[in-house]
């Protein structure tokens, strides 16, 4: 309700339109008594019978102009409920695509219509009463002031009996309205289920629950029923009882000067105006108000009392702390070679954080913005990473790509305070199965450089991906997914992530594109934190259901990209992803798509060119290339990985995608393993049966 | 399951003999209603009359008022019972069509398909469940029109033949409304239908939209049309206000003219004051006939939503037999089976032995009848030819108990009934203790993934994520909850991964005492690792053998690559 009064309020001048076309119907209603009153009293009962017929004449050409107001009226009801109209499309395909609620879908078709019928019927209704009753009352004072002492009272009382009774009533409508929902719903899931139903022979108890919910509806209407009679009583003392009224007082009216036309009149305004009006009233307002009500607040959910969205349902508590305050020069707003950092021997373990893009000052951390481990030692990485507390530590680990620096001797004793690296080089660590990292000691054994080779090198210092400490639960109570994971990416890293399914890689990948939100720790992309606009320009997510939508194939790739892409770019990307036979098929960039005629690995093939095309140096592909065959799957991953200063994560599918990765990430529960294929192969126990599962089919996608 | 007491056909007579009683008070309420409407204007004019003749009226005054309120208390009445017997029928048909509908089972999804169900439960069953309400008040509305015109002409025959004159023009104008709208309603539906369905593949691609940030330009692609829907919007008001202004100008001038020639009548004195405002109710009173028209358009509307609810209740339920399962190891045998889907054979004449407690791996390429096969085996359906038997018993013989007791199935895409996870994993007919429920999801490799959701085994379903391997894992979890002679797993495997489906059909396939399994399988190595593999082709068993065996066979070995791309 409250989202159109503000509207009707900031629409006076349709307003004052609406009351100028309504007039006319008013007067019609004004004429239809008193022009019978004045035809009988001074033309037929006079003998005068041309004069009675030109005044019913006249009736007659306000029928005509009533009804053209009334015409009218529906041009002016259009200019105030079609811009309501509109904004409740706005905000329902605005919640729909940032939450991704199918429910938006119903809400659209459905429950639009639904708000624009009823607030159009309620806006019509109302305002036929509001003027039906002023023309009457004003016809009924023109034709003997003491007319309206006996019609008004009963008037009254009966709109302040409907009044009362219509709060009650509108429980008992949205209780209805409920319940049918409610057993809409079940029958929903019920007839979708038959087989299972079936099959567990269960078919008695279904019966039974559906019976209950088909019972509590029918108990709502006949609830509902039952206060109709609300309606009629009310209807009986605003409408009917003014008649009896009337007729009981008519010696007492004759006698003080009422004309016989004038009682006629007055009947005929009771009986043909006020009645059917309020009628109308109590029968559009009573079903109508609630339902308009019940509808809107479904709409229009107020911020606190919106559902949960599917991904961030458990409400973890937001660390908003230092981690987000950032070394104001240092950030970056172009995605380019992200590190944060060009000189790597700066002098402090930190910059001081400056409140640029947080909302409170320099405070300092406090215990409950990190886990408590972090207490003493953590300030540093948490405010300016990817710049490490002791620089030498990781950045030393970095110069060089291959054989590297002897570098690991000053970490041993910074538990967890590093995000592990991963990527180029090698880092044959098998991060044993860990439940207490707090007490992990990153080794940094000697190992070969395996797929160092293939990256290019990446600036020193620079990391694409950083978490740290990151644990992330689906609720309170509820088993963490990720249990304080550290990890690191640097800038043209290439990282494979494996674990059997619902093991949590996809939540890693939802994490890192900003649609979770950990309970704990800290991740960076390309060193900005996320969430925050900075990051989410620089990463893009392919996840394993392609999005396309029915816009042209140049509209689809160009979706991350501000500016329409050039076409001799787009050909390219199309090229080396492998999207050019169905380009061609299409008719090249301008073609139409159809989402639902393309194959499922078309429309991979689709995401992946856009997000080649796409600006952001981190891609993440969660399982991305599922429905292409492991050539076509290939070629795209080759394509990612060469985009100059392109880092790429990639939630394998097939044991040939892993292999090509430097590093492999196996998540097994809240433990995780790290290291080249050949490492892992020795230390992993999870990524042997995995390697095993893969290698047993080679050529069967694993799904 | 439910008995059918009468046919299909006699639905309509069903539902009015069950609203019986309420209907025939309806009926007399609203007649007679309609009977005091019709007395009020005589007595009201009679009342005038007495009044400007100064002549004693009270009791006429009381009369009117005992009309008025006499009329109000039928009207309250019909109200309720109106309502009322529109919730009965309406509950009572749905109560009738679920319970057909769920002892028909899988075939009424098959036929008609889940969402026309619904609709068909949801929306005709309401509108059938009006059809007794409405015939019940069919006289009344009826009564209404044809009284005020045999009053008009009792007055003054004249009177009658003004008003019936003018009521052609009436039918015509309110023809063109219902011509009019249509064509627009159907513009601004093709428009909302365009940016529904933006809106359907935004919401499918949601990860891709919010990761990268774009959800306003989405949101605003998406509402491009928006002008075009407020276009046609405006479009529809003002076709609908054209409309209305011609509807209200019918009546009233009908009753003008009826005034008018009252007036002419009045000054001959062929006619009282009384019997002018007499006239021109009860021309008011004869336009109901609009409303009998919206009766007589509900009431078919009924009967085609009666219609289509007859539709379901033709499709038969298949009987169940009363004969007891006896002891035994869950031996399950096809005889000769055969059946057929849209009238081609896709089982023709399979004969099949699985002896208890071993496991029967089906492969084949897809459309050769496996999942059928998987169907038939718990009798989710019933063959064409031949017979099902489990330990010796014929499938159809046994009792409904017997039969889902020792059967249990898991499905590629299992429907999760109950309200939350735990209630899923217990659905069926007997509900397993606690500690069943969470050693089942253990076996099923969901215990892990459900204590991670919000509120573990108490997560509501529909606040829980699924994947399609969290789905299969919960589903599988169901029918380990439950048990049986005779495991059935149709595809259910098939969305795990390679290492979670290793450790399941590990502990499931393991030799030794259990059920018996009949798996439909896709992969090598769940073939592999069953007892017997029995290959369909062409709706034949065309081997049956160990998978080692049956390996040496290229066209075997050729099942296995189906569907892996070049």
């Amino acid at each position: 309700m409250r989202a159109w009064i503000p509207a009707l309020r900031a629409r006076w001048r349709v307003l004052v339109r609406l009351g100028v076309w309504s007039v006319l119907e008013a007067g019609q209603t004004f004429l239809a008594g008193y022009a019978l009153a004045r035809a009988l009293d001074a033309g037929f009962l006079a003998g005068n019978t041309r004069v009675g017929l030109l005044w019913l004449g006249a009736a007659g050409l306000a029928v005509g102009a009533g009804a053209y107001g009334t015409g009218r009226v529906y041009g002016v009801v259009a200019a105030l409920v079609e811009p309501v109209r509109d904004r409740l499309v706005t905000t329902v395909v605005g919640r729909g695509v940032r939450e991704a609620d199918a429910g938006a879908l119903s809400g659209l078709t459905q429950q639009v219509e639904i708000a624009r019928d009823t607030l159009a019927g309620l806006v019509l209704v109302s305002r036929s009463f509001v003027f039906t009753a002023a023309g009457a009352l004003i016809g009924l004072f023109s034709l003997a002031p003491l007319l309206l002492a006996v019609v008004v009272p009963p008037l009254l009382a009966g709109v302040c009996l409907f009044a009362a009774t219509l709060r009650p009533l509108a429980r008992r409508q949205e209780a209805f309205l409920a319940a049918d929902e409610a057993l809409a719903e079940d029958l929903g899931a019920v007839c979708r289920g038959l087989r299972d139903v079936t099959a567990a022979g269960a078919e008695a108890q279904v019966a039974a629950g559906t019976g209950e919910r088909i019972d509590a509806e029918q108990r709502a209407a006949r609830a509902l029923a039952r206060w109709s009679v609300a309606r009629v009583a009310a209807l009986a003392v605003g409408g009917e009882l003014p008649v009896v009224l009337l007729l009981a007082t008519a010696p007492w009216l004759l006698g003080h000067g009422v004309s016989a036309g004038a009682l006629v009149g007055a009947l005929a305004y009771v009986t043909q105006s006020l009645l059917p009006a309020l009628q109308n009233l109590v029968h559009g307002l009573g079903t109508g108000g609630s339902r308009l009500t019940v509808v809107l607040r479904r709409l229009t959910p107020s911020a606190d009392s919106a559902a949960p969205r599917p991904e961030d349902r458990p409400e973890p508590p937001r660390t908003t702390s230092p981690p987000r305050l950032q070394g104001g020069p240092e950030r970056h707003a172009s995605p380019g070679p992200p590190g944060p950092r060009t000189s790597h021997d700066s002098p402090g373990p930190y910059e001081p954080p400056t409140p640029h893009n947080s909302h409170g000052p320099n405070e300092p951390p406090t215990p409950d913005d990190m886990p408590e481990s972090h207490e003493a030692p953590a300030p540093p990485h948490l405010t300016g990473p990817p710049e490490p507390s002791t620089p030498h530590t990781v950045r030393g680990r970095y110069k060089a790509p291959a054989p590297h620096a002897p570098a690991g001797s000053g970490e041993g004793p910074k538990p967890h305070d590093l995000p592990e690296p991963l990527g180029p080089r090698p880092q044959p660590d098998p991060r044993a199965p860990r439940h207490e990292p707090v007490q992990r000691v990153p080794q940094d054994a000697p190992g070969s450089s395996t797929a160092a080779a293939a990256a290019p090198p990446p600036p020193p210092g620079a990391y694409a991906l950083t978490l740290a400490c990151v644990t992330f639960a689906y609720g309170p109570a509820s088993e963490p997914v990720l249990d304080r994971l550290d990890l690191a990416v640097p800038v043209g890293g290439h990282l494979a992530v494996v674990g059997p399914s619902g093991i949590g890689k996809s939540t890693l990948t939802g994490l890192v594109a900003g649609l979770l939100e950990p309970r704990e720790g800290v991740i960076r992309v390309c060193g900005h934190a996320v969430p925050g606009p900075e990051a989410a320009a620089s990463r893009v997510l392919i996840p394993q259901e392609a999005y396309v939508h029915g816009g042209t194939l140049a509209e689809n790739l160009g979706l991350f990209r501000r500016d329409p892409v050039p076409e001799r770019e787009l050909l390219a990307a199309a090229e080396a992803v492998g999207l050019t036979p169905l380009l061609e098929a299409l008719g090249g960039p301008a073609g139409r798509v159809d989402p639902a005629a393309l194959s499922a690995g078309e429309r991979q093939l689709i995401a992946l060119a856009r997000a080649y095309l796409s600006p952001a140096p981190l891609a993440l592909l969660d399982e991305a290339t599922c429905h292409l065959d492991p050539q076509a799957e290939a070629r795209a991953e080759r394509a990612f990985a060469a985009r100059p200063g392109g880092t790429l994560v990639v939630v394998a599918h097939r044991i040939s995608s892993a292999r090509r990765a430097g590093r492999i990430l196996v998540m097994d529960g809240a433990r995780t393993a790290c290291g080249t294929h050949d490492e892992l192969l020795r230390t992993s126990a999870l990524y042997r049966d995995l390697v095993g599962g893969w290698t047993a089919q080679p050529a069967v996608p694993v799904r | 399951m439910t008995p059918l007491p009468d046919a299909p056909d006699r639905l309509p007579r069903a539902v009015l003999r069950h609203a019986g009683a309420r209907c025939a008070a309806l009926c007399a309420v609203s007649t007679a209603a309609t009977a005091a409407g019709l007395l009020l204007p005589a007595a009201l004019g009679r009342t005038l009359d007495l009044l400007l003749a100064h002549a004693p009226a009270a009791r006429w005054v009381a009369c009117c008022a005992g009309l008025v309120l006499l009329l109000a208390v039928l009207d309250g009445c019909a109200g309720v019972l109106t309502g009322t017997v529109d919730a009965r029928s309406t509950a009572w048909l749905r109560g009738r069509i679920t319970g057909h509908v769920l002892a028909v089972g899988p075939r009424a999804d098959a036929r008609f398909g889940a969402g026309d169900l619904v609709a068909r439960l949801v929306g005709s069953a309401a509108q059938a469940g009006t059809a007794p309400g409405t015939l019940a008040a069919l006289l009344a509305a009826l009564a209404g029109p044809v009284g005020g015109v045999l009053a008009l002409g009792l007055i003054d025959p004249w009177l009658a033949v003004v008003f019936l004159a003018g009521a052609p023009v009436l039918a015509l104008l309110l023809r063109a409304f219902a011509r009019d709208t249509s064509a627009c309603a159907a513009d601004y539906q093709r428009v909302q239908g365009r940016i529904a369905g933006a809106l359907a593949e935004a919401v499918g691609g949601y990860r891709t939209i919010r990761a990268a940030g774009v959800a306003d330009r989405e949101t605003a692609r998406i509402l491009a049309p928006l002008p075009e829907l407020s276009r046609a919007g405006h479009r529809m008001w003002r076709v609908q206000g054209r409309a209305a202004a011609q509807a209200v100008t019918v009546a009233p001038l009908l009753n003008l003219g009826v005034v008018a020639v009252a007036g002419l009548l009045l000054v001959r004195h062929r006619l009282t004051v009384g019997e002018v405002l007499a006239a021109s109710r009860y021309a008011v009173l004869a336009t109901g006939v609009g409303v009998l028209v919206g009766q007589l358009a509900a009431l078919s509307r009924a009967r085609a939503a009666t219609g289509r609810l007859t539709e379901v209740l033709s499709e038969p339920a298949p009987g169940f037999g009363t004969r007891h399962l006896p002891p035994g190891p869950g031996r399950l045998e096809l005889r000769g089976v055969t059946a057929r889907r849209g009238g081609h054979t896709v089982l023709d004449g399979v004969d099949l032995a699985v002896p208890g407690g071993t496991t029967l791996a089906v492969v084949g390429r897809s459309g050769t009848g496996k999942s059928l096969l998987a169907e038939l085996a718990g009798r989710l359906t019933d063959p064409d030819g031949g017979e099902v038997l489990l330990d010796g018993v014929p499938l159809r013989a046994l009792a409904h108990t017997d039969l889902r007791r020792a059967v249990s199935y898991a499905f590629e895409r299992p429907a999760l009934l109950g309200a939350t996870i735990e209630d899923t994993i217990a659905f069926g007919l007997t509900a397993p203790a606690a500690d069943r429920i969470r050693s089942a999801a253990m076996a099923a490799r969901a215990d892990a993934f459900v204590r991670r959701l919000p509120h573990g085994y108490a997560t509501r379903c529909s606040a829980a994520p699924h994947s399609g391997g969290e789905s299969q894992r919960l589903g599988l979890a169901r029918a380990f909850a439950h048990g049986g002679r005779l495991l059935i797993l149709d595809d259910a495997l098939s969305s795990l991964d390679t290492v979670t489906e290793h450790q399941i059909t590990e502990s499931l396939l393991a030799p030794g005492a259990g059920p018996t399994r009949l798996l439909i399988a896709h992969r090598t190595a769940t073939a592999a690792r069953a007892d017997t593999v029995a290959w369909l082709d062409g709706g034949r068993v065309r081997g049956v053998g160990t998978h080692a065996e049956l390996w040496q066979d290229a066209a075997y070995r050729a099942v296995f690559a189906e569907g892996v791309p070049a």
